[in-house]
């Protein structure tokens, strides 16, 4: 079994979710792509469904966080409130350090 | 114009049940006559069968597990919450184990139980497919899965809540989680004024499908259409 | 950028939510359970199930309804596992409808 090293995000740090430009079957909407928010929590670790989805299964476990965004980030028409935001689950490989 | 609506689940009327607190009905469909979809699902069966990749046993059995997820479960957690504020720190520790103190069994990976506060509203959705606590509460309201709800309710989660019956005032945050890998999520919504002294399966009947996904407030409609 | 998934809808248009209550019948309950059965004997896995349903074509997508895809993506992904053969589900099918009756005592 691999062993469990430090999640690399904290809750509070900045990540830039990526557009990996990656075929086929992914979690990451496209709506959050390109977009920069807060790490909300580390969820632990899953076996990556970009791998389960063509049979590979039983692979390594991937880190997965909560992100937090802006409504205002994400839509430049959004009509809510300045402090609505939005939270979804990515997977470790689509994030990089802001 | 077909009445036949594409996120609808099925074409022809169909008796209204309350589902928010009964067991579903297990008996078979023998007033509504077979369509397409139900020959081609029973063919299946019969074809996975023969080949013995499963039994009807087994699907009779995993169906009376999956019947046991209703929206009362999470409104019996949430009433326990309300009165018991150990519990509800545990619940929102760990959602899986607080359910489990009361006999109910979660199986998805994890449960994530997120607090209404005077300061933040909180609406669950799945905008890939349908991410739902099934095994908690059962199968999610059609609305829920629907490609409407799916594509505004990350966008315009105020205008959707409005069509609800919900107003949230610009003082207050609205956060949309959007349930799009690994963890499912209820709503805990605030439990509202004038509800002391009530006990919890009281308190659990002001909790409806709709209050544990962010679309409503316990004790007061939803505005649901007919 | 990558090209959208067709189950990539987040943000798109779209008109009001129906409120319409529809709630599952007995077949569809049962198909539900099938799958997680075809799932715990090991034989698919939700992430390629998902992955079935976003191979539909737009159109097709687009006029499915919510239990006519999951019965659809899990035949596409039996055929694609070579576990049942499409001509032989459609003779059965045929033969079901024929007959008009129901056999859930399988």
């Amino acid at each position: 079994m691999p062993a469990e090293s430090k999640a690399a995000y904290a809750p509070g740090d900045r990540v830039r979710i990526l557009d990996l430009g990656k075929p086929g079957h992914v979690r990451t909407p496209v709506y959050a792509r390109n977009k920069v928010g807060i790490i909300d929590r580390y969820c632990g670790r899953f076996e990556n469904p970009e791998e389960r989805a063509y049979g590979r299964v039983g692979r390594a476990r991937i880190p997965l966080y909560r992100v937090r965004l802006r409504q205002r980030d994400l839509w430049t028409d959004y009509e809510g409130a300045e402090a609505d935001t939005l939270v979804l689950e990515i997977y470790d490989h689509w994030l990089r350090p802001v | 114009m077909t009445a036949e609506h594409p996120d609808h689940p099925h074409g022809h009327s169909h008796e209204d049940h309350d589902h928010a607190h009964a067991p579903h009905p297990t008996r078979e469909d023998d007033d509504v006559a077979l369509g397409a979809g139900e020959a081609k699902f029973l063919a299946l069966k019969s074809l996975l069968i023969d080949k013995g990749l499963l039994t009807a046993d087994e699907i009779r059995q995993r169906h009376e597990i999956n019947d046991r997820g209703t929206p009362h479960q999470g409104a019996r957690m949430v009433a326990k919450a309300w009165v018991d504020p150990a519990f509800k720190a545990r619940m929102l520790r760990d959602g899986k184990a607080a359910a489990r103190e009361l006999g109910i069994e979660v199986t998805e990976a994890d449960l994530m139980v997120i607090e209404n506060t005077p300061q933040r509203h909180n609406l669950i959705v799945c905008t890939l497919c349908s991410c739902y606590p099934r095994s908690l509460l059962g199968e999610p309201p059609a609305w829920y899965v629907s490609k409407a709800y799916r594509s505004r309710a990350v966008r315009e989660p105020r205008k959707v809540l409005r069509e609800f019956g919900l107003v949230i005032p610009v003082t207050v945050e609205v956060q949309v989680h959007d349930s799009n890998a690994d963890l499912r999520y209820i709503v805990l919504p605030m439990r509202p004024p004038g509800t002391e002294g009530m006990g919890e399966s009281e308190l659990a009947a002001l909790v409806s499908r709709d209050c544990l996904v962010g679309a409503a407030l316990p004790g007061k409609p939803s505005g649901a259409a007919a | 950028m990558a090209e959208r998934l067709i189950t990539d809808i987040g943000g798109l248009p779209a008109g009001e939510v129906p409120r319409q209550e529809a709630p599952p019948l007995f077949w569809q309950k049962h198909m539900l359970a099938m799958f997680n059965v075809l799932w715990s004997n090991g034989i698919l896995n939700l992430d390629e199930y998902r992955r079935t349903m976003e191979e539909m074509s737009p159109e097709d997508y687009n006029r499915s309804t919510f239990y006519g895809r999951r019965l659809d993506g899990m035949i596409e992904l039996l055929v694609e596992k070579g576990l049942i053969d499409r001509a032989e589900l459609g003779a059965r099918t045929d033969d079901i409808l024929r007959k008009g009756t129901r056999d859930h005592a399988g």
